[in-house]
């Protein structure tokens, strides 16, 4: 276990470190922050003081330094545009993203997984025809597309749920179930496939032959093992929903990470930009890390290595 | 089946964290007025950004000394109850008696001097002090009254001094809490207070009872950042904002059908102009194109240009503007509007048989004409750049011009070309046209960071002008002025655009500012 998390920590620190380089190069090659910020009229001294001021000035490699110095204590610099720490910029919308992830993946795993496994279950029957068509179809269908369907049907029509904003409990409902939809679809498929694979193994025949309940095979012998593939999506796509989804947080101007990233990308805000990615990867890796420690809980046979 | 109900709870537990932890509306008896602002919302230290959106919202919150009418017909008092010259470079204001800031600071003559010295000296990354370059010093008279210095006679000084920056914000305590705490927490002495700030997302504001030109009519108004057009329809059609600016024209008609719900139309004192390149030393040009040689370094292709473009059907393609002729908004009428509004005088300016006299000139002949590498940003202000610049491409190629169009995202568009200064024959920019700075874009002193344009005898009427006091003279001076704006023909005006707003006139009463500037002082309860 301990050697599991020393080799683990070790990875964590090259792949942020990595990713720190990328996302620094990647910033200060797109394009300089100064032109977007500073007015039309500036002159070039005007613009040349602005950009001392910000430390542009200084060779590339000093200036990584100087980052990634401050960001092992937490400092990331000022927002250029918010006049604010970026990681206190970057930490007001957490939150938003976090709830609407917890939310979303709650109603994906909780439609998917029942779904795929009665699917499973009643395969080729009527029902597994209606639920794998509804799969296809959460699939298929754009986000943004049921984002405003959803908006034009409780908003403007019914009138019972807010379009826009997260600044009451009500707000959250439209848009998880915009992402927790294709979530589900594509759990549910997962979830079929992975229990019609467990279904035909010898050792459910052999829990059958045994006596034992039906709903008993199903769940401690199918589901358990039939869950590793699953949860490595959900984890695929539990990551993607704490990176911020652009599309939903913009159609119904839900302020998350995604949107605050693509607004500081916009306008060359380097420093929320860099904090957010950080972010935004150490969230993946550690997630995948959480998946690890799971594999094992479902599956004894995986040892911490 | 252990594993089954894990998942269910962790589900449950999920989904009834995220409700509980969603912060919870206000709901009470209070008026309430939400405008969907496009965003993005920058900070509320007003002095440290020139973002004129959000400089909207924050005219709520902060007084300045005077502000400019709604109606464009003037200044109207604001922290200073009334102001006069001294002299052609001396300007007082007399302050309210008793006016605080919200947090009980007092609005005095010291706290006018500290900000006004603040926001003219460039400190930090302060961008402001270009705009307030015309102060010489500010001098405290006694408690109440202020002088403002100015290096010279300051034809625009009502119009700088309600402008960006402008704002006032509290000494002692700015100074105790410092720029990023106070970008948290901000005060200041305007007619609302701030009641919630969600940075770049939500601005709740509600009256202040102790203001001192007295309690506002609405009781609380909110500035909600949504970026989608689409959405800020939605969000007022299912009467959950009560205006909104920009609304898209296949919605107009949906709007106008809705009851309760009227579309308003004011100016936007944005235009869309031409820049056509006239040197080869300017921006990133020399280093990206080092051997190129923009055609319309040529007054005659310019000339050629400038008579190409039917600037009606222009206006038309983009959706929601009016013809003009020279960089004259309707706001700011000095200099020439009715001329170069006129719309007869705008129909005979498209003359495609001169352009093309004007193109043999040049020296190419009938259908050979240069080459115009013609850049634009995908989506501009109010409207589609894209498609206007591809109805100008076809106008500019039916007298023999080619055209080589470039279509940028806006933001690509403002860094690779605009703000670089990368631009070759011509680029597309959408921007005001206030008559205080207009002189100085066109300086020569100015040439290498703005327009590129240097004409030492138009640069002496641009100084005459910012130092005529005196209105009927300067108006003389403007006239010349567009003259040689008309005859260089670097920036070549396409149209102005006007703003279409849906407005909830079933429960407010809003006449939408002369200036564009959507802030809601003035904003009043429907038949009260």
């Amino acid at each position: 276990m301990r050697g599991f998390l020393i080799s683990r920590l070790i990875q964590l620190v090259v792949t942020m470190f990595i990713v720190s380089v990328v996302v620094f190069l990647i910033l200060r090659l797109s394009g300089d922050p100064v032109m977007v910020v500073a007015p039309d009229f500036f002159s070039q001294e005007q613009i040349d003081q602005m950009r001392k001021f910000w430390g542009f000035d200084r060779p590339l490699g000093e200036q990584y330094i100087t980052f990634i110095t401050k960001a092992i204590s937490g400092d990331f610099g000022t927002s250029y545009l918010k006049k604010l720490p970026a990681m206190e910029v970057v930490l007001n919308r957490l939150g938003n993203t976090w709830i609407l992830a917890a939310a979303s993946a709650a109603i994906g795993i909780t439609v998917a997984v029942p779904l795929g496994v009665l699917s499973a279950l009643k395969r080729n029957s009527l029902l597994d025809l209606i639920i794998t068509s509804m799969s296809s179809l959460g699939t298929a269908m754009p986000s943004f597309w049921l984002g405003l369907m959803l908006i034009i049907i409780f908003s403007v029509h019914l009138r019972i749920l807010p379009a826009f904003g997260a600044h009451e409990p009500k707000a959250l409902i439209m848009p998880s179930i915009t992402l927790g939809v294709g979530m589900a679809a594509r759990l549910s498929r997962m979830t079929r496939s992975a229990m019609l694979e467990v279904l035909n193994q010898d050792y459910v025949r052999t829990a059958h032959s045994k006596g034992l309940m039906h709903n008993t095979v199903v769940m401690r012998h199918a589901l358990r093992n039939a869950l590793i593939p699953i949860v490595t999506v959900f984890g695929l796509q539990l990551g993607w929903l704490l990176g911020g989804s652009v599309v939903v947080e913009s159609v119904f101007s839900w302020p998350g990470l995604g949107r605050l990233m693509i607004e500081s990308i916009s306008v060359r805000d380097n420093t929320v930009v860099q904090a957010g990615l950080l972010w935004i990867a150490l969230s993946f890796i550690l997630i995948n890390y959480a998946i690890d420690v799971i594999y094992i809980i479902l599956d004894p046979r995986i040892k911490f290595q | 089946m252990k594993t089954a109900r894990l998942l269910v709870l962790l589900s449950l537990i999920a989904m009834i964290g995220a409700l509980a932890f969603a912060p919870a509306a206000a709901q009470d008896d209070m008026s309430e007025f939400v405008f969907a602002h496009s965003g993005p919302i920058r900070p509320m230290d007003p002095h440290s950004h020139w973002y004129g959106s959000t400089h909207h919202l924050l005219n709520l919150y902060y007084d300045c000394l005077i502000w400019r009418a709604a109606d464009g017909s003037g200044y109207v008092p604001q922290a200073a109850h009334s102001w006069e010259t001294v002299d052609d470079t001396t300007w007082r204001f007399h302050l309210r008696e008793g006016a605080t800031f919200h947090n009980g600071e007092p609005v005095d003559a010291a706290a006018v001097k500290w900000n006004i010295d603040r926001v003219r000296h460039p400190i930090g990354d302060i961008p402001l002090y270009q705009q307030w370059a015309f102060v010489k010093e500010v001098v405290v008279v006694d408690d109440l009254t202020v002088d403002i210095h100015t290096n010279s006679p300051h034809a625009y000084f009502e119009n700088d001094v309600s402008y960006n920056g402008c704002e006032l914000i509290p000494p002692a305590y700015f100074e105790e809490v410092g720029q990023e705490e106070f970008n948290r927490n901000p005060v200041g002495s305007g007619p609302y207070v701030l009641a919630e700030l969600s940075e770049n997302d939500r601005y709740v504001f509600e009256a202040w009872d102790d203001y001192h030109s007295g309690r506002p009519e609405v009781d609380r108004v909110i500035y909600q950042v949504i970026p989608e057009p689409s959405a800020q329809v939605a969000a007022l059609l299912a009467g959950q904002i009560d205006m909104m600016k920009g609304v898209p024209a296949p919605d107009r008609p949906t709007i106008e059908a809705t009851d309760g719900l009227t579309l308003l139309t004011e100016s936007g004192n944005r235009m869309y102009h031409y820049y056509a390149r006239v040197d080869t030393e300017s921006g990133a040009f020399p280093e990206t194109f080092p051997d190129y040689q923009p055609a319309t370094l040529d007054i005659n292709v310019r000339k050629a240009i400038t008579h190409a473009l039917d600037r009606h059907l222009l206006a038309e393609v983009h959706g929601s503007a009016s013809a003009r002729l020279a960089r004259v908004c309707s706001y700011y009428p000095e200099g020439m509007a009715d001329k170069y509004a006129d719309p007869d005088v705008i129909a005979e300016w498209y003359n495609p048989d001169l352009a093309k006299e004007y193109l043999a000139k040049a020296g190419f002949a009938e259908g050979e004409g240069p080459t115009l590498y013609l850049d634009t940003p995908v989506v501009g202000r109010g409207g589609s750049a894209k498609e206007v610049a591809e109805v100008a491409a076809a106008l500019l190629e039916d007298v023999g011009f080619t055209v080589d169009l470039t279509v940028r995202d806006a933001s690509a568009f403002a860094v690779e070309v605009q703000r670089s200064g990368n631009n070759r024959e011509l680029m597309l920019a959408a921007l005001g046209c206030g008559p205080a700075l207009l002189p100085l874009f066109y300086n020569c002193d100015w040439s290498a960071v703005a327009y590129s344009i240097c004409d030492e005898d138009w640069d002496a009427v641009a100084e005459a002008i910012q130092v005529t006091i005196d209105r009927d003279a300067r108006l003389d001076l403007w006239e010349q002025w567009w003259e040689y704006y008309i005859d260089l023909t670097q920036t070549i005006t396409l149209f102005e655009i006007t703003d279409v707003f849906a407005l909830n006139t079933a429960e407010f009463d809003f006449t939408p500012r002369k200036d564009g500037w959507m802030t809601f002082r003035d904003l009043k309860l429907a038949g009260m």
